[in-house]
Order: structure tokens, then C-alpha cells, then sequence
């Protein structure tokens, strides 16, 4: 009878005890590489843009996992200034590929080359 | 907090003037227009003066503990290149449009002018700049940074009506935001392994434990995201795109406020670690040792940054140099030619920013040898950039003036400008480092400092590289001072603006007169670079949390109810 249950009955994957901050760490870390090698292999302004954005909210996730660890409000309080600034960055960024894009309609960073060397 | 007010006024009386004009600039008549830029310019030497009166008060009231006489000699600084630099942008924007209402060929529409913006983020940057000299805590220098910074982009993509600009505006933008992303990452991790984000706090805890992986990755990813700020190697490739596309004046702008911003930072960062680390330490504890262990030793060890940021920095340091000068030889643009050069500058400050302090004298010191170079290289750089502000071509298609590009069209300057050419060249010896002019007064340092030091390799690449620099500066000079003048049609015409050629004659004359009179200068440089570790005295308190170690697993604490503590 015992072999009918199933691996979620037998409480596998084990549970996790607690959940600790390297948790928190490993998931922030995670956003920011795939911030990272969104940004350098997408050539889409605004998704380059939403990557830049994952990458801000990724520190965002440490802050507040760190200021919990430390039991201070310091990290809360940089994130809220952290959304300030990714606020203020979004309205630019849209600003300028909108301008980008009166000018020639594509929104992919390939088309604008027009300096080299 | 009301204290910190003391230290702040600089900054207020720049707010104000923004403020002010946001408004001015969309005013409908045309008297009120001008005054804008005039506006803007007391407001700068308003903000000058009351740096210059901000006394250091020891103690933790001065906000900043470790370079406490840091913040007025960095706003004086600040406020005089800043002057200099608002005098070269006359004329930036809306030159087209207040010609045709001057015309009567359309009515005064606020809606199609922005000198009131372009002139209030000339200011913000300003003010951003300012605030990272006075920051002592983490957020405060990224809101600071990012003060700096986000006004710079727009300035860029409007600083010309030519596709160009925009599309050099978006790639400063992108890359902006990514280099931010990084040492904002950075930050978090410095919060991370040291339990505080204010500077003193992590000092005192890395004075008392040594600095454990979480923090060491934490500089690591700041120092590589400001590296974006001072166009250092591996976020160096945006600045010749960028600096080309932007107007000139706009380029003199980027080229000294985002880089004096990002070595204000680096600076304080690296008090903050500290320049107490055994070369030899090992372990994943990196500790700092006191004065009287390192005494004890005879010399036997060197004392420095943490092994493996002084490896970090030594590497950028030396890629950077080469890098831009080795770039730069290859360039036929004028502007591309200086974008190169000031990452080639950023090199030999790093140089000084790993030396450290030493003993503390001009000589040695080289957070004094980073301090009096940003002066050196902003006159410097500001002069070679006025002479492209001051020169324009003939209207293209748009009716916009073509730029002054390459090196063939600032050929024979001397018969048509002389003063031009003159002004081209003291910069460009200025820059190069030639003795009896400023640069030299300025170079000195960062080879002694680095000699002090004990960085021997470096100081030859930093030799090396000073000689390679010499041949694309003597070719801007040959250029200018004496070449014939070329028979293109492109005839290089001076721009209506009196006062670009002002601030480039005044920078020229600063490259020649300061090296005469500098010497004060030095010595407030010395005196702003003092150095107040927390390491080499008694043993430090201890620290009110533990720090963070990787592998550690212990689950969160029980949350504290509110009112509990």
C-alpha cells in the first residue's frame, strides 16, 4: 500500500525548514544575470529597457532580504528610493525611444549606427 | 540632522536657482529669456562662495568622518569648472528658434522652446555632483549619482536637432541605466556584508572584522558600475559614440561632471575600505592591521587596499590607459580623439586612487594627486573643447550648422584664428603634461603618489602611456598651430557666441597662470585629501550586528513586534 503514495504524499522534495536569506539571494541573483544577458543579447530598446529594470528590482530583493537579515530598516528605505529612481528612468526611457522612433519607426538598436569606429 | 543643513546650503542656493529657472527660461519676453544663463551663473558662484565658507567641523556633525575636509574644496571645484562650462553653453539650444521669432516669421510658443530645461538640468547635474562630494551614506550617493547622471541624457539627446544626438543620447541612456544597475547591485551587497549603509558605520566594521566575501563582491560590483561614470575599460565604449554625437559644449559637460562624480565616489568608497590591508593577508577574512602592527613589521609587508580590489583596480588601471591612448592614435575625429583621451585620463587617476594616501603630503598622497587632477584635467579638457564649440561649418539641409569633425578641418587655424589655435594649443600641452604648465603640476603626483606606494609596473605604464598621448596631442597642435590652411570647402567659421571663445581662452589662460600660482591650490588639495581611518588608532567598537557570510544558513529571526523594542 505503501508504494501507492506519491512522491508529494511522502513529502518530497523535503520541505524547506526555514527559509533562509541565502534563498532571498539565490532568487536576486538569479533576476540580475537574467537582467544581465537579457540586456547584452536583445537588441528590442524596450525590452533592453525592461532589463535594466530587472536588474534595479533584483537589488531591490537583496535590500530587503539584507535589511531583514540585519533587522534595520536601511534596505527598505533604499528600495523605496530604488522605485523612485526606476520610476523616473522608465518616463526618460520612453521619451527617447519614442523620439527614436518619429525618426525612423523600428525599435531595434541595430538600425541606429550611424557613429563607428 | 538639522546640523547637515550647514553642509548643504551649496546645494539649496543650486535648487533655488533651478527653480527659478524652470520658470524664467519660458518667460514671454525675450529680455527675461536671456537672463536665464545669467541667472544660472550667479546661482553658481553663489554656490561657490557658500562652499567656500563651509568650515569642517570635526566630529560625526560634519556627516563625512573620513574625509571631512573633502566637501569645500570639491564644491569650489564644481562651481568654478561649472562656471566655465555655462559660459560654452551659450547659444546650445533653441538658437534656431528664437532666430526665426526674432524674425517674425512665428509667434513665442513655450511649447517649442526649452532653454528653461535645458539650462535647470544643466544645474540638477550640478547639484547631483555637489551631493555625491557631501554623501556619507549609500542611498544618499546613488540618489546622488543618479542626480548627476539622468539630467546628462536628456541634455545629450537635445543638445542638436541632428538624428545623431538623439541616437547618441539613447545609447548614453541605455548603458547609463546598466552601469547604475551594477553598483546599485554593488550597494545592496555592501549593505549585505557590513549590516549598515552609512559609510562611517561600514568603515568602523570593516576596521573591527575585516572585510568578509559579501562586502568584497559588493565594492567589486560598485567599483565596476562607476567605472561607467569615469568611462573606465570594460564600460569605456560609449564614450567616443557619445561625445561625438553631442553638441561640443554638451561633450566638455560629460567629460568632466559624470567622471568628477564617479571619482568623488570611488574616493569615498575607497576610504571607506581603507588603506590598511597587508599586501600578503589571506584567508576569507580580509583584515586590516593597526599602525603599530604594521610598524612592528619594518616594512616587511606594504599596506594597501584588500588584495584582490587593489588586483581589480590595478588591472582596470592599466587596461584603461592603453586602451584609450591606443584608440585615440587610431581616430581622424577631433571629438573621438578627446573622448579617447579622457578615458586615458580616467587611467592615471585610478593609479593615484590605488597609491592610496601615504603620508598624507602632496607628494605622496593620492587622493591630493586625484583631487588637483580632476582641476587639471577639467580645465584641460574644457579648453580642447571650446575651440570645436567656438567653430561651426556652413548650414546643411536643416539649416542647422555642420560641426567641426575632423582633425584636416581645424587645419591652419592659426591664419584664420589665431586665438583659437592658441587656445587648442596650451590645452593640448596642458593635457600632455608638459612642464612648466599646469598638466605637469599635475601628473607629478600620480607618478610619486604611485611610486610611494611601491606600484612600480603601474607607474611605467602610466610613463609609457603619457609618451604615447604625446602624439595624437602633437597632432591636434600640428594641426592647429602649423599646418596650412586645407582648401576644403568646409570653412570653419567662428559661432556668434562670445563667450564659448571666453571660457576657452579662460581655461587656456588657467592651463598657463595656475601653474605659476598653484601652489596654494596644492595645498588645499593636500589639505581636502586629509585622511581620518578609523584603522590605525585603538581598537574599534564593536559592531552592533553580525555580518552576513556566505553559507551561513541560520533562518530568519523572529520578527520584533512593533513597539517591542
Amino acid at each position: 500500500m505503501s508504494d501507492a503514495l506519491t512522491l508529494a504524499q511522502q513529502g518530497w522534495p523535503a520541505a524547506f525548514p526555514a527559509v533562509t536569506l541565502a534563498h532571498y539571494l539565490f532568487v536576486s541573483a538569479a533576476m540580475f544575470t537574467v537582467g544581465l544577458i537579457g540586456f547584452l543579447t536583445r537588441r528590442n530598446l524596450i525590452i533592453m529597457f525592461l532589463c535594466t529594470e530587472l536588474m534595479f528590482q533584483a537589488a531591490g530583493i537583496a535590500l530587503v532580504a539584507f535589511g531583514r537579515y540585519h533587522l534595520d530598516f536601511s534596505g527598505q528605505t533604499f528600495v523605496i528610493f530604488i522605485l523612485t529612481v526606476a520610476a523616473a528612468e522608465a518616463a526618460m526611457a520612453l521619451a527617447l525611444v519614442v523620439l527614436l522612433f518619429r525618426k525612423r519607426e523600428t525599435l531595434s538598436a541595430d538600425e541606429w549606427t550611424e557613429m563607428k569606429g | 540632522m538639522i546640523d547637515r543643513i550647514e553642509f548643504l546650503w551649496p546645494e539649496i542656493a543650486l535648487f533655488v536657482t533651478t527653480c527659478v529657472v524652470m520658470v524664467l527660461g519660458l518667460s514671454r519676453r525675450i529680455e527675461s529669456r536671456r537672463m536665464t544663463a545669467l541667472v544660472t551663473g550667479l546661482g553658481l558662484i553663489i554656490a561657490g562662495v557658500l562652499a567656500a565658507r563651509t568650515t569642517p567641523i570635526p566630529g560625526p556633525r560634519s556627516g563625512q568622518v573620513l574625509l571631512p575636509e573633502l566637501i569645500p574644496y570639491a564644491k569650489v571645484l564644481i562651481a568654478s569648472v561649472g562656471s566655465l562650462l555655462l559660459l560654452l553653453q551659450a547659444g546650445t539650444v533653441d538658437r534656431a528658434e528664437e532666430a526665426a521669432i526674432a524674425a517674425g516669421q512665428r509667434p513665442y510658443d513655450p511649447l517649442r522652446t526649452n532653454r528653461a530645461e535645458y539650462y535647470a538640468f544643466f544645474l540638477f547635474s550640478l547639484t547631483g555632483l555637489m551631493l555625491c562630494a557631501s554623501a556619507d551614506d549609500l542611498i544618499w550617493l546613488f540618489l546622488a549619482l543618479e542626480l548627476t547622471s539622468l539630467p546628462t541624457y536628456i541634455m545629450v539627446a537635445m543638445s542638436t536637432g541632428r538624428a545623431r544626438s538623439r541616437e547618441a543620447g539613447v545609447k548614453y541612456f541605455f548603458l547609463g541605466a546598466l552601469g547604475a544597475a551594477v553598483f546599485l547591485y554593488g550597494f545592496a551587497l555592501i549593505y549585505g556584508g557590513t549590516g549598515s549603509t552609512n559609510l562611517n558605520a561600514i568603515h568602523a566594521h570593516l576596521a573591527a572584522h575585516g572585510l568578509n566575501l559579501t562586502a568584497l563582491a559588493g565594492f567589486i560590483l560598485a567599483f565596476l558600475g562607476l567605472c561607467f561614470k569615469i568611462a573606465a575599460v570594460p564600460m569605456h565604449f560609449y564614450a567616443a559614440d557619445v561625445y561625438q554625437g553631442a553638441a561640443p559644449q554638451v561633450s566638455a559637460f560629460l567629460a568632466f561632471v559624470p567622471k568628477a562624480a564617479g571619482f568623488i565616489s570611488i574616493l569615498l568608497l575607497t576610504a571607506t575600505i581603507g588603506w590598511s590591508y597587508a599586501a600578503d593577508a589571506q584567508g576569507p577574512l580580509y583584515t586590516p592591521i593597526t599602525q603599530s602592527a604594521y610598524d612592528a613589521l619594518e616594512g616587511a609587508v606594504s599596506m594597501g587596499l584588500p588584495e584582490p580590489i587593489r588586483v581589480f583596480l590595478w588591472v582596470i588601471a592599466a587596461l584603461t590607459m592603453t586602451v584609450g591612448n591606443v584608440l585615440a592614435i587610431l581616430q581622424k575625429s577631433v571629438k573621438r580623439i578627446l573622448a579617447y583621451s579622457s578615458i586615458a585620463h580616467s587611467g592615471y587617476m585610478l593609479v593615484a586612487v590605488l597609491a592610496g594616501p601615504n603620508n598624507g603630503t602632496f607628494s605622496q598622497s593620492g587622493l591630493a594627486a586625484v583631487l588637483f587632477y580632476l582641476l587639471v584635467y577639467g580645465v584641460g579638457n574644457l579648453g580642447a573643447f571650446a575651440v570645436l564649440a567656438c567653430l561651426e561649418g556652413r548650414p546643411d539641409a536643416d539649416g542647422e550648422p555642420a560641426e567641426i569633425e575632423d582633425v584636416d578641418d581645424i587645419r591652419g587655424l592659426w591664419k584664420t584664428r589665431p586665438l583659437l589655435a592658441w587656445v587648442m594649443t596650451l590645452s593640448c600641452l596642458g593635457l600632455m603634461g608638459l612642464p612648466p604648465l599646469l598638466g605637469f603640476f599635475g601628473k607629478l603626483p600620480l607618478f610619486t603618489s604611485g611610486l610611494a606606494a611601491g606600484e612600480i609596473v603601474l607607474v611605467v605604464i602610466l610613463g609609457l602611456n603619457s609618451a604615447v598621448a604625446a602624439y595624437y596631442y602633437l597632432r591636434l597642435i600640428k594641426a592647429s598651430l602649423i599646418d596650412p590652411p586645407s582648401d576644403a570647402d568646409l570653412p570653419a567659421t567662428p559661432t556668434p557666441f562670445a563667450t564659448r571663445t571666453l571660457a576657452g581662452v579662460l581655461s587656456a589662460a588657467g592651463v598657463v597662470v595656475l601653474a605659476f600660482v598653484g601652489g596654494g591650490l596644492m595645498d588645499r588639495s593636500e589639505r581636502a585629501a586629509r585622511y581620518t581611518s578609523m584603522m590605525a588608532v585603538a581598537p574599534p567598537p564593536p559592531p552592533r550586528k553580525t555580518p552576513y557570510v556566505p553559507g551561513d544558513d541560520t533562518p530568519f529571526p523572529l520578527p520584533i513586534p512593533i513597539g517591542a523594542r
